[in-house]
Parts: C-alpha cells; structure tokens; sequence
C-alpha cells in the first residue's frame, strides 16, 4: 500500500501511514522535510502532524525516567521548530507534551509525599500560579467546556467533573490513591492521546458557543475559509437566520474561500476529511455575500460583528493570521463594531511578540504578480505576506474550546497550559 | 501496508487507483553535455554549483521529491566521482530519504542520446518516469500532468510523452535570449505538432519551416514563442526505445523531439505539452539563467524554495525586510550598508562602509572595508580586499582578490584564482587556476591578467570553428547588458563539440546555418534505411537504389551519403560484434557484400587528389570514435577497403597527413591501430617503387 501514497503528493495523509511503519528517526526527518517544503501547512495540520510524531517518540523511547523523556523530546522538539519557525503551533504542542511530561514527573515524586498531597488536593481555591496549575491544566481540555469566560476564573465545575472523565491524566491517577509502580511513559502517552482528540474536537466546542454570540437577523463579517469560523458559523445557521458577509482573503486563500462559500470545496488537501462532507452555509438558507477585500471598509458600518479565524494567537493577546486580518480590524475598530476571534487553545502560543515582522512568512510571489509578465518581474519587487499581525487592541474577544476570554487574559491560560521551564526549551 | 489511515484513504483523489500499480521512477541528467558553465566546470560538475548557496541538484531532487518519486536514476558526466560522494554524503541517501532507491549511474556517455540509449540497455525503467536535467528547478506539482499523461496513454498507446512547459510572457529574465524554441501545438489535444528553435543571432534561421500538412490537417494550431521549456518530460518506456532506434539523435529537444514529431508518419508516436500558467518551473541552462534564476529565488517566485526554506540540513538563512536572506553567525561593520536581495551565508564578515546589494555571499567570506558589491555572485570561502568593486560578476570558491581592484560586468573567477590588488578583471575575462588540459601540469599562472603574485591564467574556450565572433564573445557567461548577444546555443559536450570541429556534424548548434536542418535529417534518413536493408540482408543494388532515391530528393551532397553510409555500416558491425563475432570476419562479410555502395559513393579514382576517399576515411575514424572497440575496427576496416580496392594507398597517405585525422585525443587514440596498416602500406609501397619518395609523415603529424 505505501505505493498509493507515494504516488501522490505527500502530505499529512502520507505522513501519519507512513508513521507507522517507518522508523523513527526516519519519521522525524520525513515530518522536518515535510514542514519545511510547506507539504504540512495550516496550524491544524502542523498540530495534528507533531502531536503523532510525539506519540511515536514516547512509545518507542524505553525509558521510565522522565529526564530522558523530557530531554529527548525537546531534541525532537527543538528540530521541528528550527524546520518551521513560522508554525507555532508545532512548538506549542512540544511544549504541552514536555509539561505533561513534567507533571507526571512531579506526581511521582508527591506520591512519596504523602503530607504534600493531602493540601494539593484541594484545588477549589483560587488557584495559586505554580502548584496547582499543573494539577488542573490538562483535564478541562477534554471536558465540556464551561459556558462563559467568568467560569474560568472560579472554575467550579471542572473540578467536581474531574474524578468522572476517564482519561484525565494526572488529578485522577493522584486520587485513586497511589499506585507506586505509576508508568510514567503510559501515563505521558495518555496525555498526547488526549491531546490529539482534542485537536479533533476542537471546532465543535468552540462551535457550542455560537448561539451565544450569534443573534437573529445580525450581520456576520468573516475572512478566509478557516473551518472553525465556518463550523462555528454552520452551527448558530442550525437555528438562527443571519447574513454573512464573506471576505475573499485573495491572493492567498481567494480559491479556497470561494469554494468554502458556493460549497464544492473538493476536499481541501491538508484539513480532515470530514469537514469536505460539510454543508456550505448557503445551504441552510443563510445568505452568503462574498465581497473584495478592498469593500470591507465600506460594508463595515453595517456589519454586527467580525468573526476571524487565525493562525496563531500570541501570548499578549494580539494574533498572527492570514493577510488582511487587520486591515479588517482596523476597520472594526473604526466603525465600533466587535471583532470576535475563535481559535483552539492549541493556537495560543506563549511567544511575545516584540518582533513581529519575525512572525509573517512571506509567501510565493507569483500569487501576487503572474511570472509571465517578464519585465514586471525584472524590475519589481514583490512581497506576499501570508500573514498579518493584528495587535490585541483591535480584538474585542476570544472564543477559545475552553470559552471566551477577553484578549488581556490569554497570558494566564498560557501559564496554565505551558510550563515557565518550557516556554523556550 | 496496513489499513488506510481514518480520514486520508477516503480522501485521495479519483486518479488514485490507476496510480497505485506503478513506483514513479525519475531519471536526472546530471550532466546536460554543455560547455556553458566553463570554467567553472573545469573543477566541478555543473549541477553541484551553488545557486543562493544551495547546490543546484539539492534543488533538483527536492522536485522530485515534492512530485513524489521513488526511484532515482541519477546519470553523473564529467567530475561524477565527486557528484557520488556528494550524494552519498547527502540527505538524500539517508534513511529518511523520500526516495527508495537513489542510483548513481555512471556511463561514458557524450551526449543525452547516449544516456537514454544506455538506459534502455539496462532495463531499469518500469513504467513512466520523468526526465529532468540536474538544474531544474521548479516548485510544480506533477500530479496534474501526470494524470493528464497517463489518461492519455490509456486512451492512445501511442501518446509517448509529455513536456512540461510553463507560460511566460513575450520578455522574459529566465528564457534564453540567444535562441528561442517555437512550439506548434494543436490545443485541442495537447499535442506538439512541431519544434523548431529560433536563434536570434543568424538572419536565416528567423524563419520556421513548418510542413504544409500540419496547417492543412489542423483546424487549430497555436504556436507559441513565449513557452519556458524548463526540461522536464514524463516518457514512457517507448522513448527509450525509440532513442535507440535513432542511433544518432544526441540532444532531447532539437533532434529528439524534431525527429519524432516529424516522423510522425513512420512511428506514428505523438508527444504531448503540458503548458503550465503558474508555479514556477525553470532551468538553469546557462550563466545567464543561472543570474535570473538566482534572483527568482531570492525574490520568492519559487516559494518555496527560498534560500530561508533551508533545504541543506545545517543552513539556518532567515528572511529579513526587503528580500535579506542572513544566516546567523554573519559579522556586519556598524558601517556597511547591505541592500536588498542579498543573501549573506555564516561566518562572513563584511567591513566598514562596504555597500552590498543583489547579491549573494557564500559561507565564510571575508570582504574587506569600502568594497562595492552589487550583483555579484560570491561562493564560499572567497576574499575580497578592502576598496575593491565587483559588479555582476562570479567569483567562485576561495578565489582571492586584491584590494583596489575592478572585477567588471561578466568576469568569471574561477576556484582559487588569486587577483594581486589594484588589477582591474576586463568585462567577460573568465579566469582560471583549473590544471590545463593539454598537458595536465600546474597550471602557469598569467601575471598580466592575474597580476604579480597571482593565480591563474585565462580561459580560452573552445568554440566551434563556424562560431560567430558575437556568439563567442556571449558565451562568456553572465550577460547584463548584452542582451542582444546572449549564449550560443547548446554546444554539446567537449568530446562531440571536437568531433564537429570535422565534418559538418552538428554539435547541437542546431542553426548555425540554413541548409543544416535538411542535411541532419537526409543523414538520419538515409542511415536508417541503410541500416535496415544491411540487416535484412538486402541485395547491395536494391540499396544502391533507395539511397540514391534518397539522395535525389534531398538534393543531398556526396559527403552526406557517405556520412550516411559510414553511420549504417558502422553500427551494423557493431551490432554483429555484439552478437559475438570476430570483428574482422564481419567487415570483410559486410564490405564484400555491399561493396559496391560505397564505391560509388566515391568520385575521385583517377585523380591525384582524393578527397573523396580521404573523406570517407574520417567519417569512419570519426564514428568509431564512439565506438566499441573502434581502434580494431577502423583497422579491420582500413584494410579491407584496401583489399577491395575501394580505396587506393594515396588516399591512406593523404589521410593520415590530414590534421582533422589528428585533431583531438580521441581521434588519435583510435586510429591508432591503424598505424600498423598504413606503415605496412608505406613500406610496400617503397619496395614496389624505389624511387618515390618516402616521408614519414607519421611522426609529424601526431604532435601539433
């Protein structure tokens, strides 16, 4: 069968068959190689891609000593990101497998300490910043999120809900008494599962929002042809009638935006299968206008609210999405109207941004000018951003699996979700 | 292997099935047989030059990758030793390679005619493969020809190849300027109708030729000027064939593809485009492709290959404002100035108040203080001296240059040339420290081109003696401002551009001029048909007749019918030694036999003078050149022709004198077996006459 792969361009289908019969070095190179000839492009992919590579590594590192662990996993680690500086999503998903890591690690150890447990154990308190955050940080994930950003803050339910999930990893593993021969490894590999469903799961939690934020008879403004913008859309078009403003994101994603709106999007390459058998807006009646880039200014004034999808989300709360994002921002701002941005947490990177020129990958530059056009292509320079670095000033909230939050406070689920330790490992 | 993965079996394509049953293959000319890189060449092999510091194979076999080939077939030329241990020393052999089987194929091949007919020889290719030249460079993906491609084949057996050939406008940086393909497609089947390539330098050849049949047959044709044919073509195991079956087809396009196309009528095969309108595809085909492409690059046509894509593992280049491409580990002066579209490589260090702009720096440069740099082309390990200016010039590997000197528009510094300071290098000097063919010593340096103390001398190109003057002069590499001059064309591998310092045997310089065209292929014809009825075992008059038929309606010289006859005969004795006869019993079979064809091909029996004989002979010694064992059969050969009185002993004489006999190693080398021969001759006929004169020219005539 690798034939029928290979044939075809390779991609992340042929990476992930491929991952179960080559050998691991092997996959590592394959994935590096893949990363940086943009085979494995969009945050999804890119997360979907590391986090089974992880998964690899751990299963076929035999050891029970998480410092190996952690050491050859930020090797491994520290190889894909130099591959792809621009994909942050990739370190991301290292760092949050080297903090599970860690937790499991030190929850070894407190198992010795049996004094140390019994206060930990506790977490009903607002929590302080480094004990418990580690305790609590992975299991909502793979919760029914809670309903408004406020929960977060007091987050009562997660804990009562705790001993009931199955897979939680480590609060369960310290409350069902102390297993003193604990596999850290099987434990780690539960947690890279769990982050995996996660990536699977996550356009549908944040899709349980959008009755929320979604009203009768509003006007929607929306850019490009994110499958969390469009699942998040689809969902509030179940049972409300709104208009959607489309935004066609050309040079970049123009085709594939226009797919997404008249609905025969042929399979989108790299984005999960399932998303090709989705129904195009129009289809239950929501009336769909696909404008220029240029006319959101002018159609802004009547628009309700701005819903973008992005890239990846900084730690400060500003965002790196696809070109043109903040020229629509701006013109929120102008015009007062609020700019709502749904992203999984495994977007959120904890980098800051004092570089943000750093962050935009320049792109193929015959998007932008056709090749053919010999002597423009002799005496211009063209530049084709792929992205756009939008400030956290210009967004009014962020729909994440685990809620809306306010840009502001991004930094404390980045401290809840990545180790200090890891932040640059 | 196992079941399919969730989500991504159900989502590959509809083609998918058809695509399952074959491995794709590829095949790379790693060496194309061209002289255009000299003298760069002269140390390493053409495709292993960097382009933005990233050597042009590594660009090459990343295509492949992206296309999703399996197997490589790697064809290495000159210098492949050093080809190998790069390769083996690469990624690309590593386990993780996306390749499953990389082979280095090494051949004494001359020419891509002898690549694909040893290809074939060896039974390596399974089904359609792609063939690439090693400096394509190119981010398509092949799904969509190869789709097309094969959905053709199924449909038609006869379909036997697809180009791929990429849309560009009327001026563009990356076609070649000097001569330009023309391409008579019908596009309602994609298929090419006809080829011919228009060189700008001769008036005459401004025309095309096309056959009358085309337009009437047709009721569409495009023909299209503006079409980058960036030398990627997906065949079927039938164009090897046919490459065998056309013995002396040596370049894919001018005479490969003319050839089929117009012998449509005989094979009945057709060769399809594909005309791509975006993702960038293009060749490095000479120093001036080699200059456009570098700034394609640079400039992200080809994203992604870019220089911060980091294709070599260890390359870490980032991507600043404006096209800046730094690696880290790079010592800028406070004071330098470094503009755009630059690539500077790690551990160089530029000094005070040096400006830089278009232009890429290797690894480890030094470039000293108040140095202009503006489109030049710097490889690794190269020093240049404070105060001095380079201007869209290469300077390679650990060259050296003074300070205060001028390198000007087009001089080539070839590896570890050293420039003693305050020299200026002359517009389109090409200079090098390669060790000098003739004799193969250390190589004298030239102190009025390199200065007191330097290295290297300068390098004289061979060109074919019917070159122009501008031809020559344009051909030194990195043309700006002499557009309207540019590269000659293909000129073919060193061996064969030799060969055709003799004879009118084309060295690929397709258009040098009118009539060429009509002879090549009276050449080709009458060869084939020879050939065929020596095989068959047809009676020498009924071969007499077909040549002469031939001959009368091409209007066709004597020459070329000897040429004609020479080629047959010639690969008729090899195909018969191959089959494991003694070399002399089948000359002497084959030239009793037919004899009489090339007696009469010959006019000059009683004059003193033999040309005509002469001539023969050195189409003989010319074609065994490429022989198997050509030395024993130019003997076997030469005697019988005696033997049969064909030809007489002046004519041996005279063409042993001859200096074309003589002209390049390999001529010498393979005639001379024959010396027993002609010394024997020249002894006989001293005793038959006493009295004439006898000169040993021998002697004289082997060193010049």
């Amino acid at each position: 069968m690798p034939s029928t792969s290979m044939a075809l361009t390779p991609g992340l289908a042929s990476f992930l068959r491929s991952l179960k019969t080559n050998p691991i070095d092997t996959s590592i190179d394959n994935l590096i190689s893949l990363l940086k000839r943009r085979q494995i492009r969009h945050s999804r992919s890119c997360a979907t891609a590391t986090a089974y590579l992880l998964l690899r590594v751990i299963s076929a590192c035999r050891t029970s000593d998480a410092a190996k662990l952690i050491e050859r996993v930020q090797s491994v680690g520290r190889r894909l990101v130099a591959a792809q500086p621009k994909e942050m999503v990739v370190g991301n998903i290292v760092r949050r497998v080297l903090g599970l890591i860690r937790d499991e690690a030190e929850d070894d150890r407190e198992a010795d300490f049996n004094l140390s447990e019994a206060s930990e154990s506790q977490p009903q308190t607002p929590r302080a910043l480094d004990g418990s955050d580690r305790g609590s940080s992975r299991p909502p994930l793979s919760q029914p999120a809670p309903i408004s950003m406020f929960s977060l803050l007091s987050h009562p339910e997660p804990e009562t809900s705790l001993p009931g999930t199955p897979a939680s990893a480590s609060p369960s593993g310290r409350l069902l008494g102390h297993v003193q021969s604990k596999d850290v490894r099987a434990e780690v590999l539960e947690g890279v599962n769990e982050i995996i469903d996660e990536l699977g799961q996550v356009d549908d939690q944040i899709a349980a929002y959008a009755l929320d934020h979604i009203h009768s008879n509003e006007i929607i403004l929306t850019h490009t042809s994110s499958t969390t913008v469009q699942k998040f859309l689809l969902k509030a078009a179940a049972k409300r009638k709104f208009t959607v403003i489309h935004a066609e994101s050309y040079p970049n994603n123009h085709e594939a935006t226009h797919a997404t709106v008249s609905g025969n999007s042929t399979g989108d390459e790299e984005i999960l299968s399932t998303e090709s058998f989705q129904k195009p807006l129009i289809a239950l009646g929501i009336t769909v206008i696909l404008i220029p880039d240029s006319a959101v200014f002018a159609l802004m004034s009547r628009v309700n609210k701005v819903i973008l999808g992005t890239h990846s989300v900084l730690a400060n709360g500003g965002l790196v999405a696809s070109a043109g994002t903040r020229v629509i921002a701006r013109a929120a701002k102008v015009h007062q109207t609020p700019v709502v941005v749904v992203s999984g947490v495994y977007k959120l990177s904890p980098v800051y941004p004092f570089d943000f020129d750093s962050l935009i990958e320049y792109g193929d530059s015959s998007n932008v000018i056709g090749y053919e056009d010999g002597d423009l292509v002799d005496q211009i320079d063209v530049q084709n951003p792929l992205y756009d670095y939008v400030p956290a000033e210009l967004i009014d909230l962020y729909i994440t699996n685990l809620g809306g939050h306010a840009p502001s406070y991004l930094y404390r689920i980045v401290s809840d979700h990545y180790r200090k330790e890891d932040i640059s490992f | 292997m196992g079941p399919k993965q969730k989500g991504g079996g159900s989502k590959q394509r509809g083609n998918a099935a058809e695509e399952v049953e074959e491995t794709l293959q590829a095949v790379v000319l790693a060496d194309t047989f061209e002289t255009r890189f000299e003298p760069f060449t002269l140390d390493k092999p053409r495709c292993l030059l960097p382009l933005a510091n990233t050597p042009l194979i590594e660009y090459t076999l990343e295509f492949l990758a992206n296309a999703g080939v399996e197997d490589v077939f790697l064809y290495g030329g000159a210098h492949s030793d050093q080809l190998e241990k790069y390769i083996n020393a690469s990624k690309w052999r590593s386990l993780s390679s996306p390749f499953k089987q990389l082979a280095f194929l090494k051949s004494t091949s001359t020419s891509v005619g002898d690549v694909m007919r040893d290809l074939d020889g060896k039974h390596l290719i399974t089904g359609d493969f792609i063939v690439v030249s090693g400096d394509v460079i190119s981010n398509l993906p092949i799904e969509g020809a190869l789709t097309q491609h094969r959905a053709r084949r199924a449909a038609n057996k006869d379909a036997i190849m697809t180009m791929i050939l990429r849309e560009a406008g009327r001026n563009h940086r990356t076609k070649s300027s000097s001569s330009s393909p023309v391409f008579i497609i019908d596009p309602t089947k994609d298929r090419c109708l006809h080829y011919e390539e228009i060189d700008h330098h001769s008036r005459e050849t401004t025309r095309l030729n096309i056959d009358s049949e085309i337009i009437l047959e047709n009721a569409e044709l495009d023909i299209r000027q503006d079409l980058i044919d960036c030398g990627i073509d997906i065949c079927t195991p039938d164009v090897l064939s046919l490459w065998s079956d056309s013995f002396d087809y040596q370049t894919p396009r001018t005479q490969f593809l003319y050839g089929v196309l117009k012998d449509y009528e005989l094979n009945g095969k057709t060769i399809h485009t594909h005309i791509v309108k975006d993702h960038y595809a293009a060749r490095v085909r000479n120093l001036k492709a080699y200059d456009a492409v570098t700034k394609d690059v640079i400039s992200r046509w080809a994203y992604p290959l870019c220089p911060d894509t980091n294709l070599l593992p260890g390359h870490n280049y980032e991507l600043r404002k404006g096209n800046l491409y730094q690696e880290q580990g790079v010592t800028l002066a406070r004071s330098c100035v470094i503009g755009r579209r630059t690539v500077i490589g790690q551990g160089t260090s530029i000094g005070d108040k040096t400006t830089v702009k278009d232009t890429v720096l290797g690894r480890n440069c030094k470039i000293g203080k108040n140095v202009t740099l503006d489109g030049a082309f710097i490889w690794d390990g190269a020093v240049i001296g404070d105060g001095t200016t380079v201007r869209h010039a290469i300077v390679a590997d650990n060259v050296q240059v003074g300070s205060k000197c001028i390198v000007e528009p087009g001089a080539l510094l070839s590896f570890g040339v050293k420039i003693a300071d305050g020299m200026t290098v002359s517009e389109g000097k090409r200079i090098t420290n390669a060790p000098r063919e003739e004799d193969g010593g250390a190589p004298e340096s030239e102190p009025e081109v390199v200065g007191e103390g330097g290295e290297g001398y300068e390098y004289v190109p061979y060109e074919d003696e019917d070159d122009s003057d501008t031809e020559s002069n344009a051909s030194s590499g990195l043309v700006y401002n002499m557009a309207q001059l540019s590269l000659s064309t293909d000129s073919i591998s060193t061996l064969s551009s030799d060969v055709s310092d003799y004879g009118h045997s084309r060295s690929g310089s397709f258009s040098s001029s009118g009539g060429d065209d009509d002879e090549e292929h009276f050449v080709h014809d009458a060869a084939t048909s020879v050939y065929d009825s020596l095989r068959d075992g047809v009676t020498s008059d009924v071969v007499q007749l077909e040549l002469v038929s031939l001959r009368m309606t091409a209007n066709a010289s004597d020459h070329q019918v000897r040429r004609a006859v020479v080629s047959a005969f010639m690969k008729r004795t090899q195909q018969l030694m191959e089959g494991g006869k003694a070399a002399g019993d089948i000359v002497r079979e084959l030239f009793g036999k037919y004899r009489e064809i090339i007696e009469r091909s010959l006019f000059d029996r009683d004059r003193d003078a033999k040309p005509d004989q002469v001539d023969l002979l050195l189409l003989l010694q010319q074609d065994l050149v490429h022989r198997n064992r050509g030395d024993t059969v130019l003997l076997f050969v030469a005697k019988e022709l005696y033997d049969l009185e064909i030809l007489e002993e002046e004519a041996y004489e005279q063409w042993w004198d001859d200096e074309r006999s003589s002209s390049t190693d390999e001529m010498k080398q393979v005639r001379s077996q024959t010396q027993q021969f002609v010394d024997w001759l020249a002894n006989a006929e001293e005793e038959e006459s006493s009295e004439e004169e006898d000169d040993d020219e021998e002697e004289e005539s082997d060193d010049e």
